[in-house]
């Protein structure tokens, strides 16, 4: 078969031979669709702002003050503005992995705050009655339980959805009513009340902590009491949790498996991939994620089990991270980062112009509604050749040839 | 008259008066591939006339241009002689132009006749539904042009070829005068294809023309009057039927002399490596799909498996494969019962499998060549560390062994297999079930939709694999290919194996036992297995 027949090499030739130029757009066509839908968020947020009488500038100057310490007006403090960003972001990291790691195998898991929750509640069971174990196995402890509490709680919707095909959107979501419920009742009333308090379990041995970034005391750290600081060393928890996270996907054979059953279950059946299998090992390693997330936050954060998780938006926030980090690693870590200075800014907003902090809601759900309805792939198709209709039949796969090359990074 | 140039735009003259479809010097350029470049399309009225070409030559695209789905860069259309401004498929409706789609669009709960009307529902006064209008029009439709149908039986519950009738009758219904038929017997036994013909026919006699998309040349000799051939988004030939052969539009449509016939040295078969005694299994939909299906393979010989598809074949293949559970019978790998293991245990004991549903079962679409080479072997020692940690650099080399080795028309091995071509796609699959080497090869319908010379490549390598002594199970839907590739075959009728036959067995006779005819006599030429 020297003679080249098939039309594939010559269609191909022109986007085989890349310039620096094309090399640059293909490795930033990847981001094109998030950062468009982010761009896309404020633009409409801005426009809500305006329709309800605000300034939007300032809403917007406000925010990536409290984001970021960046445009402040009011003399806020920047550092302290930045630990609560991290203080955002920490969680926002492990559970947005744990809903990526599920869309990687086709799966839509809801359950993150129920597996956070769970995760929270081992690691206060362990932190609390181990409590005489010394740190450098209690804390480690601590972190294990809760992931293996929110496995636990994950891999039983991976098993329901396995055994008897109850769809993962479904029993997640009632298994997050199960947790949220499970965690009032054990400190209201139940095993894990702490005596004298009214919602509130004790806090956790001193050992079972995740250190602070600055210890907890009233020294003078730019200018203010380093108590204020409370971002906490979890951050580099949910940073090896994305470590683990790319390894698994990119480099271990599990990882290849998840994504060929999240791909095609069909051809991934055919090649001798157990679906079952992958769909209940996923689950694990998703509700792993959000399990410890709990605990990090748990032991880093709140040290005792306290009735906040019925307001508390992690879990959910997480779908928005894993799909504006389009399911990788790099992506979840800086789609935590943007979600988390949004949160951290809502409140220096509110308190700066006057805007409500549900405006980060609105942009939050307008990013997760440009991407679900991905609508902003119409404009990337029509920008490069004007007039040109987008419409591109499925069935010719010749043109395919082209477009997918292009796709391709590097 | 064959005359192998394109013909300069047709000017303007009485001639045009007489063409259905006048399609002048059409461009359609996809970002990076000219998918129609200046085509020139003629059709005449009241002829069959076949539009051919590989896959990827552009033929969908004109004819989706000429619908009006796809617009076009640049070019004009006539229809009956005038200028025709086609924006959408309404625009192609109002002008009498009508296309049945490969797959048919047809909502199975609901009658023939509701399909039909579908769109334009006849009402009676207070906007009810006229049932009794719908049967007489259907059924003066239906009489005119020889079409037999029921406008109350449920689509559902017909077969593909009456369904495949009653889209052409909703595209009569809608007033068509000029019908595109895109691929039409992809989906046809045989016989149905025989019965499409005749309908054809007599469309043609009541004065309608017709477009018929095929790469099958045959079936295209057979039924067109004149034949467009396309290559590479190009017309690269007018022919007309009548003074054309196989070979001269198989030269046109890929460009160089192609060996229709496969070239191989007769088999010298070894000790039996598959055996299969009393297969039974049942269908997705639950029903029996086979009925006792005993036959052996031996080391070094191509079985063929023939057979109308739906009588067995998918289902046969895919418990041999694992991913179907016998209900009882038994599986022999080399002597030792392998019936109903998984899919993992059977490939790990030397059994592979090009899957027929190549873009669905035999590839992750959206993963790059590399991935996909190693689809199966994921966990082998080759690949991964402790059958865990992958080691890329060893699945790179991999896969620019089999790329270059097995020809796979690909950028870089990184490019994702959806972005390649139908041909090289398959091609894939057959470097990756090959390269495993294995004890026995089952082949599913390996060169479907696939072009011809990828088909040519494909088949020598299938033959090397039994000159090699691997034991070849092979299914297929084209008799041409189960003969001219198969040492023995195996005809399979409404899942049993009604006889074994040689080689050289005529088509005619084959044919016969395929539909269920002969049986009388298969005792008696019966070849030992």
């Amino acid at each position: 078969m020297a003679t080249p027949s098939a039309p594939t090499t010559e269609r191909t030739a022109s986007a085989d031979t890349p310039t620096p130029l094309s090399r640059v757009i293909a490795y930033l066509r990847p981001m094109g669709t998030p950062l468009g839908s982010v761009l896309f968020a404020f633009v409409v947020g801005a426009i809500v702002v305006v329709a309800t009488r605000g300034n939007a500038l300032l809403a917007y100057e406000s925010l990536a003050c409290g984001g970021f310490g960046i445009f402040c007006q009011n003399g806020e403090n920047t550092a302290l503005q930045l630990s609560n960003t991290l203080v955002f972001t920490t969680p926002l990291i492990l559970t947005g992995l744990a809903v990526a790691v599920a869309f990687r195998a086709g799966l839509f898991n809801i359950g993150a705050e129920g597996q956070l929750v769970m995760g929270a509640i081992a690691a206060a069971v362990v932190g609390i009655k181990l409590g005489t174990w010394p740190a450098l196995i209690l804390l480690p402890s601590v972190l294990i339980a809760g992931t293996l509490a929110g496995a636990a709680y994950g891999g039983l919707a991976g098993v329901l959805k396995a055994v008897t095909g109850a769809h993962e959107v479904v029993t997640t979501i009632m298994l997050n009513y199960v947790a949220l419920w499970a965690s009032r009742y054990l400190i209201i009333g139940g095993p894990l009340q702490a005596p004298g308090a009214f919602n509130a379990s004790p806090p956790v041995a001193a050992g079972a902590q995740l250190p602070r970034l600055v210890p907890l005391n009233n020294n003078l750290l730019f200018g203010l009491p380093q108590s204020v600081f409370t971002a906490y060393t979890g951050i580099f928890v949910s940073l090896f949790g994305a470590a683990i996270y790319f390894f698994i996907m990119r480099r271990t054979a599990l990882g290849y498996e998840i994504t060929a059953v999240g791909q095609s279950q069909r051809a991934a059946r055919y090649a001798g991939i157990s679906v079952r299998r992958t769909i209940v090992v996923t689950m694990l390693i998703s509700g792993a994620f959000a399990g410890l997330a709990g605990a990090v936050v748990l032991s880093g954060l709140s040290h005792s089990l306290v009735d906040t998780y019925f307001q508390d938006t992690t879990g959910f926030d997480a779908i928005a991270v894993s799909l504006l980090g389009q399911n990788t690693a790099i992506g979840v870590v800086l789609a935590a980062i943007l979600f988390g200075a949004l949160h951290a800014g809502g409140q220096v907003m509110e308190a700066d112009a006057q805007i409500s902090h549900n405006l980060v809601f609105v942009l939050e759900a307008l990013v997760l509604f440009s991407l679900a309805a991905n609508f902003l792939r119409t404009f990337k198709f029509r920008l490069p050749a004007f007039g040109r209709s987008p419409t591109q039949p499925a069935e010719l796969e010749a043109q395919d040839v082209v477009v997918g090359a292009a796709d391709e990074p590097g | 008259m064959t005359t192998p140039t394109p013909s300069p735009a047709s000017p303007a003259s009485a001639d045009t008066a007489s063409l259905a479809v006048d399609m002048r010097s059409i461009v359609k350029a996809w970002p990076g591939v000219v998918a129609n470049d200046h085509v020139n399309f003629e059709v005449r009225r009241g002829e069959i006339h076949a539009l051919v070409g590989e896959n990827g030559a552009g033929k969908t695209t004109l004819m989706n241009i000429l619908y009006g789905l796809i617009r076009r860069d640049a070019g004009d259309i006539f229809v009956n002689g005038k200028l025709a401004h086609i924006q959408g498929p309404r625009d192609a409706i109002a002008l009498g132009i009508g296309m049945v789609h490969q797959h048919f669009m047809l909502i199975p709960v609901l009658t023939v006749g509701e399909n039909i009307v579908l769109g334009r529902e006849p009402t009676t006064a207070g906007d009810i539904y006229d049932a009794a209008r719908v049967r007489q029009e259907i059924g003066e439709l239906s009489r005119r042009y020889g079409l037999t149908l029921n406008p109350d039986d449920k689509m559902g519950d017909l077969p593909v070829g009456l369904q495949q009738r009653a889209e052409i009758v909703k595209v009569l219904y809608r007033g068509a005068e000029i019908l595109i038929m895109d691929e039409p017997t992809g989906v046809l036994t045989p016989q149905e294809t025989t019965e499409l013909f005749h309908v054809l026919r007599g469309l043609r006699a009541g004065g309608k023309t017709i477009i018929f998309i095929s790469h099958k040349l045959k079936e295209v000799l057979d039924i067109s009057d004149r034949i467009t051939v396309m290559r590479r988004g190009k017309v690269v030939g007018h022919l007309i039927t009548a003074t054309t052969t196989e070979q001269e539009i198989a030269r046109l449509m890929v460009g160089r002399d192609v060996l229709l016939r496969v070239d191989k040295a007769p088999a010298n078969p070894g000790p039996v490596a598959l055996a299969v005694e009393g297969l039974t299994a049942a269908s997705d939909s639950n029903v029996p799909a086979l009925r006792g299906v005993s036959f052996e393979v031996r080391q070094g010989e191509i079985l063929g498996i023939a057979g109308v598809e739906g009588n067995g074949q998918s289902e046969l293949i895919e418990v041999l494969a694992g991913t179907r559970k016998a209900s009882s019978g038994r599986v022999l790998l080399g002597g030792k019962e392998i019936t109903n293991l998984s899919a993992r245990a059977i490939r790990s004991r030397g059994i592979s499998h090009i899957p027929e549903d190549r873009r669905g079962a035999g590839l992750v679409l959206n993963y790059s060549v590399a991935d996909n080479l190693v689809l199966g072997r994921q966990r082998s020692a080759r690949f991964a560390w402790n059958g865990f940690v992958l080691m890329l650099n060893a699945i790179l080399a991999w896969a620019k062994r089999l790329i270059a080795e097995f020809d796979i028309r690909t950028p870089t091995p990184e490019t994702r297999a959806r972005a390649l071509s139908g041909g090289n796609q398959q091609k894939i699959i057959v470097a990756r079930e090959m390269a495993s080497e294995p004890l026995v090869l089952l082949a599913s319908q390996p060169t479907r939709g696939v072009d011809i010379g990828a088909i040519e490549f494909i088949h020598r390598r299938i033959v090397a694999q039994r000159d090699h002594g691997v034991a070849v199970l092979l299914v297929s839907a084209e008799l041409d290919e189960i003969r001219s590739l198969s040492d023995r075959i195996a005809v399979m009728y409404e899942g049993r194996i009604v006889s074994f036959e040689a080689a050289e067995t005529p088509e005619e006779r084959l044919g016969l036992l395929m539909t269920g005819g002969g049986r009388a006599d298969a005792a008696a030429s019966k070849v030992a297995g």
